[in-house]
């Protein structure tokens, strides 16, 4: 009886994945918590297409089985991202788990997703009939439903190599370290000449998806500072419409408390 | 049936590939320095180092480590280094039931390895993943420090 698959090249995983009903397995660290016996693996951690962290010339391409340890130790990671990372879980779980899992595994806690979202990252997603490249956030179909096809990998996550470093990220936890985050939030205000050139946000572990509100983040874009301040009690007003927190371990009342609070500390953070 | 080595011999273990290092280790190899606390990554008794890495062995479905190198506590403990660390943690009896030890054992290798001049952060960081409920962790931190002093140059 076969239960596994171990695949050393991309070709060989996405042949894999197309003639056998297998649960891709990158670092495992989310897998065996509930381990199946039933299950059939498709090992990708040892696929050399899956490890890489270059860069071209206008994204940053992160493997999707690169370890959350291997993002830390590359000097072309984006300072918003390896802040994030640095927080995850504890140094043995980092050096297993990888951004692919973390961000394939759907939930709306990840907190390496959160950061993949909110600077409209991109994916590549390839299968043995072809790849196409889609920005992260038309990935996210509800809790725990991505577009990822049967016969797909996510193979690359496609950063862009610009306009990221002014960013703002908070992990509201109850620890420091094995944290699961209760609020996350990410934001980069990208200003040029006095303008803001581009605002994006994105709150983590609040509801079934990590929420990204490009339209909302729009009011604020094309403006100088002190245009993006008359509008914003309107921007935050949007937002304390459109975000509705379910109700976890803790209540939706903090976490909407917490959300607001930090969208607004960025804000008054950038002198808006 | 998947091939590795352990604590330096090359091995095969007959366990099906989605099957926990953890429980490969304890009870096809009878490594029972490896303990099993929460089968969940949250408490680091399960720590071995995995090709140079820290990793909780709970995690590693066995498939995934073909070809690779796992180190327990019953192989480290024939270092030098071990020797210090041994030292180090019983100088400022940093042991107290012991369960934790194995595992921050490998946890403090790593450390040094990574940084043979860690700052009480760095050992921190280390360890934050590697749970002891009766030491406080101070003796532990404490003890770190003293290896780095003590075997300067072995690491």
């Amino acid at each position: 009886m076969v239960n596994s698959y171990q695949a050393t090249s991309l070709k060989e995983a996405l042949d894999f994945r197309a003639k056998a009903a297998v649960t891709p397995y990158a670092g495992g660290t989310d897998l065996m918590i509930k381990a199946d016996e039933n299950v059939t693996y498709l090992f990708l951690n040892k696929v050399p297409e899956m490890k890489n962290i270059v860069e071209d010339t206008d994204y940053i391409r992160i493997g999707a089985a690169c370890t959350f340890t291997d993002i830390l130790e590359s000097k072309l990671t984006p300072a918003i991202l390896k802040e994030a990372v640095s927080h995850i879980a504890a140094p043995a779980i980092r050096n297993l788990g990888t951004v692919g899992g973390n961000i394939c595994n759907g939930s709306p806690k990840a907190d390496s997703a959160l950061i993949f979202l909110a600077t409209d990252s991109k994916l590549r997603l390839v299968s043995s009939r072809g790849e196409r490249v889609i920005p992260i956030n038309e990935f996210y179909l509800g809790r725990k439903k991505t577009a990822l096809q049967a016969d797909e990998l996510l193979v690359e996550i496609l950063m862009s190599r610009v306009g990221l470093s002014n960013y703002y990220y908070k992990k509201v936890g109850a620890r420091n370290a094995l944290a699961i985050a209760r609020v996350s939030f990410a934001a980069i205000l990208h200003l040029e000449n006095g303008k803001i050139v581009n605002c994006m946000t994105a709150f983590g572990a609040v509801s079934d998806d990590i929420i990204r509100r490009a339209d909302i983040d729009g009011m604020l874009i094309g403006k100088t500072i002190e245009e993006a301040k008359v509008v914003k009690e309107d921007y935050l007003a949007a937002y304390d419409r459109e975000i509705v927190p379910i109700r976890g371990r803790i209540s939706a009342e903090y976490r909407k408390t917490v959300c607001m609070n930090l969208l607004r500390d960025f804000l008054e953070s950038n002198g808006i | 049936m998947t091939k590795f080595m352990l604590n330096g011999q090359e091995v095969t273990s007959i366990a099906k590939a989605n099957e926990r290092l953890l429980d490969v280790l304890r009870n096809e190899f009878r490594i029972t320095g490896v303990k099993c606390g929460c089968k969940e990554g949250e408490c680091g008794a399960c720590s071995v180092i995995l090709d140079g890495r820290l990793v909780n062995s709970c995690m590693a479905a066995m498939g995934s480590i073909e070809g690779s190198s796992v180190i327990t506590i019953e192989g480290y403990r024939e270092t030098e280094r071990f020797a210090v660390l041994d030292k180090a943690y019983a100088s400022v009896s940093a042991v107290q039931c012991g369960f934790c030890i194995p595992g921050m054992i490998l946890a403090s290798e790593c450390i040094l390895v990574k940084n043979p001049d860690p700052t009480e952060a760095d050992i921190r960081d280390g360890i934050s993943g590697n749970l002891c409920r009766c030491t406080g962790y101070n003796a532990i931190v404490k003890a770190i420090g003293i290896a780095a002093k003590e075997g300067e140059g072995l690491w």
